[in-house]
């Protein structure tokens, strides 16, 4: 079941891929996929390149994919080991999901983060109190490890 | 204060997936000992689960027993209502030709109105084709056994279930505006249902019933089983009430809700 579905969402990404993403099967493992973003331009994550890893359970759909980023990343709801604390990768998920709205949420977390529920609370203090340093340091990483 | 340091908060960790591991091990001890859809049991059988001391739920038992024949359990993994309703739906459809067509015509219809929401339409697609596959199990020739099997394969199982879970989705966003005050929580219809529908293994609720029963055009009732008096309560959910020829409509099947559970009932 689980290969059937993941070779038709390699099938519609290839069709209909999400504006700044990519992603696809690494080597011949269908449950294992790398994923690019592009830094969203009204973010200090601009002209960066970020690469995650998704890894398919399976019994998906009916578990999420388990998504992280492998690049390092200055940001409220992604910490030092690339987790990241996204609603619909945990219990908001759904078997009607596919992987190309997982990679738009996350490109929606990327220009807007949730600083009321953090994975990393010292950077969402950050993000809350001074938003100009904040950007500065996002920006500083994203120069110094994605690009 | 190192040797607290299990006991301290680590920000390099990842709690939630310590809590999702665990909660994957209770799904799996619940899935090894309950089917998702059981053989026919007796309420001599039931009655054994309670305790002699608990004299409210043994005289419940004996109204159902002066009620109904058999009941027939389903696994308790948070998909409960929508796999009794889908077995005992379409086990009723075994015997009713007429509405089997009535609801073959909906079925198919709502496919175009769900991707029309909005619902990413190859997954959606994905899962009426299997849904429909399911479906049409009830004809020649529909078995029980034909859909016992079909309920307790999770390919065909689960699949049913999501759609029946877009399908209650896909009414409530549709009639957000009628809806609206029965949620709570600061949540819009669509955050709701994306929240609390959506989700496999999300539990069922009064809102989520009568969105079902609305959306298909399906009359049920419900025994409910709780502390509460000395028989059970039985409660209709009638989408055809509002209409202008309100027709006593027969319940096309009957489900027991004891706290939390829903299984499916059959008539004396």
């Amino acid at each position: 079941m689980a290969q059937k579905r993941i070779k038709k969402e390699l099938v519609d990404f290839g069709k209909d891929p999400p504006t700044n993403c990519s992603a696809g099967p690494v080597g011949d493992d269908l449950f294992h996929w790398q994923a690019t973003i592009m830094g969203p331009t009204d973010s200090p994550y601009y002209r960066g390149v970020f690469f995650l890893t998704i890894n398919f359970p399976t019994d998906y759909p009916f578990k999420p994919p388990k998504v992280a980023f492998t690049t390092r990343i200055y940001h409220p709801n992604i910490n030092n080991n690339g987790s990241i604390c996204l609603d619909i990768l945990r219990g908001q998920w759904s078997p009607a999901l596919t992987i190309s709205k997982v990679l738009l949420s996350i490109c929606s977390l990327l220009t807007d983060p949730n600083p009321d529920d953090p994975l990393v609370p010292e950077i969402a203090r950050l993000y809350k109190q001074d938003r100009e340093k904040y950007f500065k340091v996002a920006k500083e990483w994203t120069e110094k490890y994605a690009q | 204060m190192d040797q607290n340091a299990d006991a301290s908060f680590d920000p390099s960790k990842n709690y939630d997936e310590d809590t999702l591991a665990q909660q994957r091990e209770i799904e799996k001890e619940i899935a090894a000992s309950q089917a998702m859809v059981s053989q026919l049991h007796t309420f001599d059988e039931i009655v054994e689960e309670y305790s002699q001391e608990d004299a409210i739920y043994r005289q419940k038992i004996e109204d159902l027993k002066s009620r109904f024949k058999n009941l027939r359990k389903t696994r308790g993994d948070g998909n409960c209502f929508y796999r009794a309703f889908g077995f005992a739906y379409l086990e009723k459809l075994l015997n009713d030709g007429k509405e089997y067509k009535r609801f073959l015509d909906i079925a198919q219809k709502s496919k175009d109105e769900l991707i029309g929401l909005g619902f990413p339409q190859f997954t959606l697609e994905d899962f009426h084709d299997t849904f429909m596959d399911v479906v049409k199990m009830v004809e020649n020739p529909g078995t029980v056994d034909g859909l016992f099997q079909a309920f307790n394969d999770a390919g065909l199982s689960d699949y049913f279930v999501v759609y029946l879970r877009l399908l209650v989705s896909g009414h409530l966003q549709q009639n957000a505006d009628s809806y609206v005050y029965f949620i709570d929580g600061e949540r819009s219809v669509k955050e709701f249902c994306s929240q609390e529908v959506e989700p496999m293994g999300k539990e069922s609720d009064h809102i989520h019933i009568v969105s079902l029963t609305k959306a298909l055009q399906i009359a049920i009732c419900v025994e409910y089983m709780d502390r509460e008096g000395e028989k059970c309560n039985s409660f209709k959910f009638n989408p055809f009430e509002s209409l202008a020829d309100d027709t006593d409509t027969a319940p096309a099947f009957t489900l027991l809700y004891r706290p939390g559970h829903y299984d499916i009932l059959y008539p004396l």
